[in-house]
């Protein structure tokens, strides 16, 4: 054992009083565990509660021929304000129950308010897009009304392309006539241009023999002299041999 | 200064200072008053009669499901919300849940008539509904503790509230099994000891009646005092002791109709585990409970056995049920903080909307 550790009286005590209490109590426990105690137990009960209760009665007894209050008319009075206080109580829960309804009817309007703007809106748009259409349809009934004019401007050139397509196939007509007409005139003249042109072809093969006798003499010609330049050539070269 | 006595190679030293300090410590806590209760910020949304709900918001949200708290109707509201460090409220608003705890208060003469349908129905159903109201949410996640954890079970079997998730902390289901004498036992069941004519004849049972029937449980009950002798010389042990002290002699009185329903419906008849109760005209059927359930009971529980709370298990309709022991006693389980943990653990993931 060193110097440094103490002694403590107590911690030997507290183990052994540990001990002696639970050693105690279970004997008290075995001890008071038969019918007796369990008789005694009753009849000081029985006993003590009709005690209680003749002090209770004359208490009052005493208090009203005193004319005073006792502590069962001060809890009578206070049983009063209790009874007020749970009534309070509902009215507060019914006051809640009044709101939370109120609060969820708000919510449903507030939800149904949104949905008539939403639709408002919607129908809003929906009139826009209708004027336009409306617009529109004002637009492509004029436009109509014009093709109808057109229509109309159509038909009657239509019917002036008729007349014309007439006046066409008789100016048709009269071009085949004209033409057939034409083609007479010329058949005459190519005649008389055929006989003019057999004079002329007559006159073009006397020439043609004039002018076959006229090369055949002037290519004699030719030859003579071609013979006395090759002669001359000659005579001009024998000299130098000499 | 250490004083050693003629035998010092046997016996060691007694640190005076540390003697000093300890009987200084007692003393000022035998004479002093009692501690004030620090309770984790709040605000109160609603009260009716003497209860009160109270509304805790998270340091730091994380859930979107609040946490509804029950405790039992022996007990004083700040069992859940003891104190800095080991408050079981406080642990869970710095998880980031909103919490709401319902402070049932000490009935007086005037609510001698209240019954546990009362109780049920006009007060924690009505307080869920107004919890639900103020958070925003869809639905709660409700946390019963001890009876608490009963009304709890019996709540959520009857209501068309929307709860969520449901944890039962060291819960009597099962009041046959008990934790007084065999013979005492027969004799309540039997009816021959009955507390009908002390009921009325007191109409609300005292606190002190309340104190007397914990104390009866365990009538030597020396060990607070030793351990606090035995470690006065810890600041912060005895700040805990003092607290918890205080807790232990402040029970709340009884409203005598309802004690008198408790004891007849529950420990007589054992009237939930049957499917018997009937509660505000609507019969009790654990099956009807269908939310994710967490039941958890303590391994030195000598109040509520772990026999008395697994019943609920096989009777409950919910498809996700979780069951866990945990280390401790059953006052240690609220009064260290460990239940913010273990609740915590369990809610996490079923706590977003």
């Amino acid at each position: 054992m060193t110097d440094e550790k103490h002694y403590d009286p107590f911690e030997g005590y507290k183990r052994l009083a540990g001990i002696w209490e639970k050693q105690m109590n279970g004997l008290l426990y075995m001890m008071t565990d038969n019918r007796e105690t369990v008789r005694l137990m009753k009849t000081g009960l029985d006993a003590h509660s009709r005690y209680m209760e003749l002090l209770r009665k004359n208490q009052e007894l005493m208090a009203s021929f005193l004319n005073i209050p006792t502590k069962k008319d001060v809890a009578n009075a206070a049983k009063l304000s209790i009874q007020t206080e749970e009534k309070i109580d509902l009215l507060e829960e019914q006051i809640w129950n009044i709101q939370d309804s109120l609060g969820r009817l708000n919510q449903e309007n507030v939800e149904m308010l949104r949905e008539v703007v939403s639709i408002i809106q919607q129908m809003k748009t929906e009139f826009q897009q209708a004027a336009s259409q409306m617009a529109e349809t004002e637009k492509v009934k004029k436009e109509l009304q014009e093709l109808k004019a057109g229509l109309v401007d159509i038909k009657i050139v239509q019917v002036h392309l008729q007349e014309l397509r007439k006046e066409i196939d008789s100016l048709k007509g009269i071009k085949t006539d004209l033409k057939n007409l034409k083609n007479n005139k010329e058949l005459s003249q190519i005649q008389s241009d055929l006989r003019e042109l057999k004079e002329e072809t007559a006159q073009l093969s006397h020439i043609r023999l004039e002018l076959g006798t006229l090369k055949e003499s002037i290519n004699g010609e030719q030859e003579q002299g071609i013979k006395m330049d090759e002669e001359l050539v000659l005579a001009a070269a024998s000299p130098s041999k000499g | 200064m250490t004083v050693k006595a003629n035998g010092a190679p046997f016996i060691p030293g007694l640190d005076l200072e540390k003697e000093a300090t300890r009987w200084n410590q007692v003393f000022k806590i035998m004479t002093g008053p009692k501690p004030d209760i620090i309770s984790t910020p709040r605000q109160s949304i609603w009260k009716k009669n003497k209860s009160t709900l109270w509304y805790h918001p998270a340091k730091d949200k994380k859930y979107a499901i609040p946490v509804f708290m029950v405790y039992s109707l022996l007990n004083k509201s700040y069992i859940l919300d003891v104190g800095p460090g080991s408050s079981v409220v406080g642990g869970l608003t710095e998880q980031g849940y909103d919490v709401y705890l319902f402070d049932w208060g000490s009935p007086g003469l005037e609510d001698s008539d209240l019954t546990l349908d009362r109780y049920i129905l006009d007060y924690l159903e009505a307080a869920i509904k107004r919890a639900i109201r103020h958070s925003g949410q869809e639905g709660i996640s409700l946390l019963g503790y001890c009876l608490g954890g009963t009304i709890s079970a019996i709540l959520a079997s009857i209501t068309d509230l929307p709860i969520k998730n449901l944890i039962l902390a060291a819960v009597p289901i099962d009041f046959s099994i008990g934790i007084v004498p065999d013979k005492w036992l027969e004799g309540l069941q039997s009816g021959e000891v009955d507390f009908n004519r002390f009921s009325d004849a007191y109409g609300t049972l005292p606190s002190e009646f309340m104190y007397l029937m914990f104390r009866m449980l365990s009538p030597v009950y020396s060990s607070p005092m030793i351990n606090l002798v035995t470690r006065s010389h810890d600041q912060e042990y005895v700040e805990k002791w003092r607290r918890m002290d205080k807790w232990t002699k402040d029970t709340a009185s009884f409203a005598g109709a309802a004690f008198k329903q408790m004891f007849h419906d529950l420990y007589k008849e054992n009237k939930l585990l049957k499917g018997e109760l009937v509660i505000g005209g609507r019969q009790v059927n654990l099956s009807k409970i269908q939310c994710p359930l967490f039941v958890f009971s303590c391994s030195r529980d000598t109040l509520v056995l772990e026999q008395q709370s697994l019943p609920v298990l096989d009777m409950v309709g919910s498809s996700d049920k979780t069951y866990e022991v945990f280390d401790g006693g059953h006052v240690s389980l609220a009064l260290t903080g460990k239940f913010a943990q273990f609740a915590d653990q369990w809610l996490c993931t079923r706590s977003q909307s």
